[in-house]
């Protein structure tokens, strides 16, 4: 029979669990050297993401011929001025990484990559049998468990209105599943934080749950063998739950003192909170959800396509569609490249402000910060119709960071040339590094099969 | 313990209990009298003190620790129970000493829980375990067949129809121009539920949905959050319609109450205005927040900073959104005046919604959307006026006013003033509702119906009584609504909403079986053959004493499989890429060939359009679509089915199977082309295309749009338009062909042809796989049509794909599938020790490279049952094309780069050296030495498998599996038999088959399960 800690351990753990999924932090494993988790927070943005504007502005004239022509390099930021849009980076640059040259062809490009982006698989248009495989963030949230397991946020939209509620999400706990996400700030305080905001809910949860146990437990009585197993580890399950339920109640004070105040524009669904009162809100969500420890493991969709984008400044009367901007259209006499440089800013100002709150949370002989790593990357490579020759990712790590990449520009070889790397890799990198195994995540990039490329595992030199 | 396996079975045969040896956990570990000379015999002189080869020491079994004699005693079990200990060199047991060893094993770690074997041999992939000669000899047909009492976990199909049912969801399809209800979508359009499906079945071909699997953990989590989603929607649906009275009674007067507030406040939004000022007279204006208009925004600059024009987005892109517009537009027909300008109408609008409490944002957004488009506004404005809603009666507008007259404050805003009213009148209606209770017998009433709404039978009294407390007491914490919901959720989360229950009822036979009950019977029999509970007809025969006897099951199962009135959506992941995947035949009939074969996996292995040499990503749904369409057609027939499926000839291609609406299309493609093929039209400009306006009305060109011929330019040049087309026609059928198949090849046209829902018939270069030059095909507008060098699914480029590589062919898995599907073989798992893989070397093909290493010995004692099959393939490539020369596609072998880009009859592949393929093999195992020997190729191998008759059982085996959703023991004998007979005699009739399995003993009695 299986036991509560076999239960915990073998859960799928996922937001489509999150109203109830209670804490079960005491049965987390920790990582080995410093008994403290690790933390990863993915920021997906639309409209892909170009590799020029990415590029740092001053390079020597030999880098400069390097990085036009997409040839390797690996550069100190320290002494380097960023691009306007990470500017906001600039007291972080010892935590940043920008690195250039990865691939995703493997994932499906152009307006949209749903799930497939995170998974490294063609997603069939988003269909349900395309999700092939957990997505990263779900692998990387299994190895370090947390209350909720994985939390997943997103500020979309139907390009007139925001969504609202609990949606579709573009995460996937495993094959054919796919994950819902908080779409607004106020419907991820309400669920995140209910232990605190609504114990009733939660009792009432119990209730229900007891009476289930009972029900069961009675049939399963009467029951032998194989088929009592079908019931009995049900039982299990519920006893489980009920156990990390009450875990989280007896959580609630120390979740009470970082839980956000969050403003009254964002009630029922915040349709009137301009783009960047939803990014403020849901970044001080996301903070506490990893500061009082209900997950380690965030994503984010920043926004999507179908976002319509609210008081962005130089624009602030404008409903901007991303799409539109993505087609060159420009809003109030504002060039569209200049708007989807104010967009990232204000993504890139909601990073900072993570960091900097981590930062000032101490934990073991440092901050939170120095085990938390956040990636912020496009969700279709490198333009608005991307193709996934490259898919920049910005990144910034704690001090803990397993991965040798802090304080540098890398630009990797280019895709389908001796050397590349796809997300793919990438991602074997970040499971490598955190007591996954696996040889390789992801499929293959069939370019490289073609040419007969070596293409699969971590991306050694961050290993080192 | 369930007991499903032949050695079960053997043992008892040679049963002496006692003397194998006691296995009591609680006694002392001992080797049985019996046992211990076996093992002295047959073990010791490799596994004893001395030798311990591999490890393994079998002479101390009483000295180690428990775990780690069970460990080492299950390792025991599986060799000696599949035969491969002691060594094939070795001298053997006899067949009872084997037995006599498989059932003290057995003993020992049953009685500890442990045996590994026994939940391995549950498992479909040992479903061939149990020796085929026996099964079919005739030897064991007087054993008697059942099934044990089980719980059944519902699949992910059943999940979604399940949950369709209950939240009075039906999906809909045009199919052939009329609109059907559709059975299996998933996608719920219009009911706002997420819901994730946990009940996922595995993704290996052959039958993938057995009894095995367990409730756990990850179901229960999000079962918790579904059952959280279908109770706030079910709400809503009662709330909407009569969805369940008992629930209305109890919410309904709450319901009433916030449709008066509803009412109340669509009449104000509406109405405050004049409301306001009729009460108030001159004072109105006073009473009003102060307004200051915003300034007019600078004329934004058309050029940017580059000195370039800036593209400005059009009206539709820009506009807030259509709730948005309807605001604007009414604001705008309210403030319009005759002779005053845009700038004084704006400012108007503003002070409007500034005086409502519009959100200053959403003022300041329409504002500047009214400066930026106030023409397009006036120009696309609907003409028609706002329908204005009826008033209240004259008892509601007093309330109105009064409460107006109550809560109006100088400086409030009119949504301030509403939202007061509100909030009076919602608080008036709570406390009036909490004046009066709800009775018991309308809670009674709640459970009996929640209760037959989601478990689908009427609670016991016991039930009854529970689940009334339990409302109670959820009511008293939580009040009237919350505990609706959640009672509904409670009940969501019951064991028996995801588990089908099969259970025997009544008196026992002599052997100890019952029959299935009537109720739990109809539910096996629905699904069975659907994903749905069972229709009104099959549970009226339930309820009303109709479905007792073998006769009763039989004239269900013949009724059921002739209903051709309800469609099915066979596969949600092709029709969402826009092909066509419906039946109307009951969709487990064609689920089973599906998974079988195993060909829908295909659009989970990611290929390259560059080696595809065209569009295989856009093609890709097309070839399953297709591979369905066959199967579907050779079901319907219904005639030596197994046979056809593995050998026809005949397949569709680029095809809607609509042979009548495929043959009009190609007819338009040939008449047009006539018509014009003698003409200058390369020459035409839109002056000499309208002198045929009334020939092409008559036969419209695809894409060509008559309307605007010489009035748009660029892409839409409709000259450009019909030039193209024409010079597509004349490519294809200028070179002889007298039909071409209605695909377009320029951009932005649709195909000549329409699936059977409607959809553009996409797909086109699925004939590439079928080594068709796409300028030259004749095209057969009659299909399915012959086709060159193939012969059954197994030639089928969707089961070539599926059983392929991202970039290789794969011979070993499609081998194997053979041995294990067709052949009733087995083939071991890979050993630890081996690191699968073919090494590279771009001088030689595939088969030399695979040759080389699975043909030393140790490794082809497994590869001989696989490869001599698979190999036969080899004449096919990855993409399932027919090929006599191998590819070898390395950057040192190229030949020449081909373009990347290109109308879809071009060949993009880039050329490579190549090698002559090899694709002879051997085919063992029939059994029939006229079948058995050297073949040349695919075709010749699937020639013979479709004339074994351990292939058409093989078969029956398969189907035997998926109707009872567990492995076949001895005691099925007489039901394989009969299955297999009623194929034969009737002339190949999978229907046959079906109804012979349905009424056999193995499914319609059932036995205690630890009996």
């Amino acid at each position: 029979m299986k036991t509560r800690r076999d239960f915990l351990k073998s859960t799928v753990i996922g937001a489509g669990a999150l109203s109830l999924t209670p804490y079960f932090h005491a049965f987390g494993a920790a990582s080995a050297d410093s008994g403290l988790p690790k933390r990863f927070v993915f920021i997906r943005k639309s409209n892909g993401e170009r590799p020029n504007e990415v590029a740092l502005p001053s390079l020597s004239a030999s880098d400069k011929a390097l990085e036009d022509k997409k040839q390797p390099l690996e550069l100190d930021l320290r002494d380097k001025e960023l691009p306007l849009y990470l500017r906001a980076l600039d007291k972080h640059k010892d935590n940043l990484c920008i690195l250039q040259g990865l691939s995703c062809m493997m994932s499906e490009n152009g307006h949209y990559s749903y799930s497939s982006v995170m998974g490294a698989y063609k997603s069939n248009r988003n269909s349900l049998s395309g999700i092939k495989r957990a997505t990263i963030d779900f692998e990387l949230a299994k190895l370090f468990p947390s209350p909720f397991g994985h939390v997943e946020l997103s500020l979309t939209g139907d390009y007139a209105k925001y969504r609202s509620g609990i949606v579709s999400g573009y995460s996937a706990s495993g094959p054919h599943q796919r994950n819902y996400c908080y779409a607004d700030p106020q419907t991820a305080y309400n669920e995140l934080f209910r232990a605190v905001t609504n114990p009733g809910a939660v009792d009432s949860d119990n209730a229900m749950l007891s009476f289930l146990e009972n029900e069961e437990s009675f049939k399963a009585r009467i029951l032998q063998g194989y088929e009592k197993q079908k019931l009995s580890s049900h039982i299990t399950s519920i006893e489980g739950i009920r156990a990390r339920n009450l875990k989280l109640s007896i959580m609630a004070g120390s979740i009470a003192k970082h839980i956000p105040t969050i403003g009254k524009i964002h009630a029922d669904g915040g349709p009137n909170a301009s783009s960047m009162e939803k990014q403020d809100a849901m970044t001080d969500i996301l903070i506490a959800a990893l500061i009082t420890g209900l997950t380690n493991v965030v994503t984010y969709t920043i926004d999507e396509l179908s976002t319509p984008v609210r008081g962005l400044p130089g624009n602030e009367n404008d409903r901007i569609s991303i799409h539109a901007i993505g087609h060159n259209e420009s809003y109030s006499g504002v060039p569209a490249d200049k708007i989807r440089e104010n967009i990232r800013m204000t993504h890139v100002q909601q990073i900072a402000r993570i960091v900097d709150r981590l930062k000032a949370v101490p934990e073991g002989k440092g901050t939170m910060f120095d085990n938390t790593m956040i990636m912020y990357f496009p969700e279709g490579g490198e333009t608005h119709h991307g193709w996934g020759y490259e898919a920049p990712f910005v990144i910034l790590a704690g001090n803990n960071c397993k991965l040798n990449l802090a304080g540098r520009y890398i630009r990797l070889p280019y895709h389908a040339s001796e050397g590349h790397k796809t997300i793919g890799n990438w991602y074997t990198t970040l499971l490598n590094a955190h007591g996954n195994p696996i040889k390789h995540y992801g499929d293959f990039d069939l370019e490289m099969s073609r040419k007969k490329l070596d293409q699969a595992g971590a991306i050694k030199q961050f290993l080192g | 313990m369930l007991f499903r396996t032949s050695f079960i079975f053997l043992a008892c045969l040679f049963a002496a209990g006692h003397a194998v040896g006691a296995a009591s956990p609680a006694e002392p570990f001992r080797v049985g009298e019996r046992v211990l000379p076996l093992l002295e015999k047959y073990c010791f002189d490799c596994h004893d003190a001395d030798k311990q080869k591999g490890e393994v020491r079998l002479d101390s079994l009483q000295g180690i620790a428990l775990d780690a004699r069970l460990d080492l005693l299950n390792r025991v079990q599986e060799q000696v129970y599949f035969g491969e200990m002691p060594p094939k060199k070795k001298e053997q047991p006899t067949e009872a000493e084997r037995s006599l060893l498989n059932e003290w094993l057995g003993k020992e770690l049953r009685a500890h829980n442990a045996s590994k074997l026994e939940d391995k041999l549950r498992m479909p992939e040992y479903g061939n375990v149990v020796d085929h000669d026996k099964l079919f000899s005739g030897k064991y047909k007087d054993l008697p067949g059942f099934t044990p009492d089980r719980r059944w976990l519902i699949s992910e199909f059943i999940f979604d129809a399940k949950f369709n049912k209950l939240l009075d969801y039906t999906g809909q399809r045009d199919i052939d121009r009329k609109r059907y209800q559709v059975i299996g979508d998933n996608g719920r359009n219009g009911v706002k539920v997420n819901l994730t499906n946990p009940f996922l079945l595995p993704t290996h071909s052959g039958v993938r949905y057995y009894d095995t699997a367990t409730l756990d953990g990850g179901h229960l989590l999000t079962m918790i959050t579904n059952a959280k989603e279908a109770s706030e929607y079910l709400i809503t649906l009662a709330k909407r319609k009569n969805y369940m009275p008992a629930v209305a009674a109890i919410l309904g007067q709450e319901w009433e109450h916030e449709k008066i507030v509803a009412a109340r406040e669509s009449y104000l939004i509406a109405n405050i205005e004049q409301m306001l000022r009729d009460l108030y007279q001159e004072k109105h204006e006073s009473l009003l927040p102060v307004f200051v208009p915003s300034k007019p925004p600078p004329p934004a600059p058309t050029v940017g900073p580059d000195g370039k024009p800036l593209k400005k987005p059009i009206f539709d892109t820009a506009k807030p959104s259509n709730d948005e517009l309807s605001e604007i537009w009414a604001a705008v027909r309210r403030n319009s005046k005759e002779g005053e300008g845009q700038d004084a109408l704006i400012v108007k609008c503003e002070r409007d919604w500034f005086h409502f409490g519009v959100n200053e944002r959403t003022i300041q957004t329409r504002v500047a959307f009214m400066h930026g488009y106030i023409e397009d506004l006036h120009k696309k404005m609907p003409k028609a006026p706002e329908s204005k809603s009826k008033p209240p009666a004259d008892s509601e507008l007093a309330v109105l006013r009064t409460a107006l007259l109550k809560h109006r404050k100088a400086g409030d805003t009119y949504s301030a003033v509403i939202a007061k009213c509100l909030a009076e009148w919602s608080g008036q209606f709570r406390q009036e509702r909490e004046k009066k209770s709800t009775t018991d017998e309308a809670f009674g009433k709640l459970v009996e119906e929640l209760f037959t709404k989601i478990i689908e039978r009427v609670p016991t009294s016991q039930e009854k009584a529970e689940y009334f407390a339990l409302t109670k007491s959820y009511v008293t914490k939580i009040g009237n609504e919350n505990a609706i919901d959640r009672l509904i959720q409670t009940l969501i989360l019951r064991t028996d909403f995801v588990y089908r229950q099969e259970f025997g009822e009544g008196t026992a036979d002599a052997l100890g079986r019952k029959m299935l009950s009537p109720r739990d019977a109809s539910y096996a029999l629905a699904y069975a053959l659907t994903d749905s509970s069972p229709d009104k007809e099959l549970a009226a025969a339930a309820s009303s004493g109709k479905l007792n006897t073998r006769e009763d099951y039989r004239r269900e199962v013949e009724r059921m499989l002739k209903v051709r009135s309800q469609y099915y959506l066979i596969d949600e992941a092709v029709d969402r890429v826009g092909h066509d995947s419906f039946t109307n035949i009951p969709i487990r009939k064609i689920r089973f060939f599906r998974e079988f074969f195993g060909y829908p996996r295909m659009l989970s292995i990611f290929k390259d359009n560059k080696r595809f040499g065209g569009n295989y990503v856009n093609t890709s749904g097309q070839f399953v679509s297709e591979a369905d369409m066959l199967v579907e057609f050779i079901l319907k027939q219904d005639q030596n089915v197994f046979e056809r499926l593995l050998s026809t000839e005949v397949f569709f291609v680029y095809h809607s199977g609509d042979n009548a609406a495929m043959t009009t299309a190609t007819e338009l493609i040939r008449k047009i082309y006539e018509y014009f093929k003698d003409k200058d039209w390369q020459n035409f400009d839109a002056e000499k295309l309208t002198v045929h306006i009334s020939f092409l009305k008559e036969n419209p060109m695809p894409g060509l749009n008559l309307e605007v011929i010489g009035k748009v330019g660029g892409r839409s040049d409709q000259v450009k338009i019909f030039q193209g087309m024409m010079t597509d026609y004349t490519q294809r059928l200028g070179k002889g062909p007298t039909v071409t198949a209605p695909f377009s090849s320029v951009f932005g046209v649709p195909s000549a042809a329409k699936t059977r829902t409607g959809k553009n018939l996409g797909g086109a270069e699925v004939a590439k796989s079928f080594n068709l030059d796409m300028t030259s095909w004749n095209y057969p507008a009659t299909q399915p049509a012959k086709m060159a060098n193939r012969k059954g699914m197994l030639t089928h480029p969707a089961w070539l794909i599926a059983f392929a590589g991202n970039t290789e062919t794969d011979p070993i898995r499609r081998g194997k599938w053979v041995r294990e599907k067709l052949l009733a073989g087995t083939i071991p798992d890979v050993p630890v020790t081996v690191d699968a893989v073919i090494p590279e070397d771009h001088h030689k093909t595939l088969r030399q490279r695979l040759d080389k290493v699975t043909q030393v010995e140790y490794c082809w004692k497994c590869h001989e049952r696989m490869n001599p099959l698979g190999t036969t393939f080899e004449m096919y490539d990855d993409f399932g094309r027919f090929r006599t020369e191998e590819s070898l596609e390395h950057p040192d072998n190229l030949v020449k780069k081909m373009p990347d880009k290109g109308a879809p009859q071009a060949d993009l592949r880039d050329i490579y050296k190549t090698l002559p393929v090899n694709a002879t093999g051997r085919l063992e195992g029939t059994g029939d030495p006229a079948l058995d020997g050297d073949v040349k190729d695919a075709i010749d191998l699937a020639g013979r498998l479709a004339k074994s008759t351990k292939v058409r059982q093989s078969i029956i085996r398969h189907a035997f599996r998926y109707f009872m959703g567990r492995n076949e023991v001895l005691s099925d004998s007489k039901t394989l038999i009969d299955a297999d007979q009623a194929y034969v005699q009737s002339g190949g009739s999978f229907d046959a088959v079906i109804v012979s399995l349905l009424t056999s003993d193995s499914f319609i009695y059932r036995k205690p399960a630890n009996n």
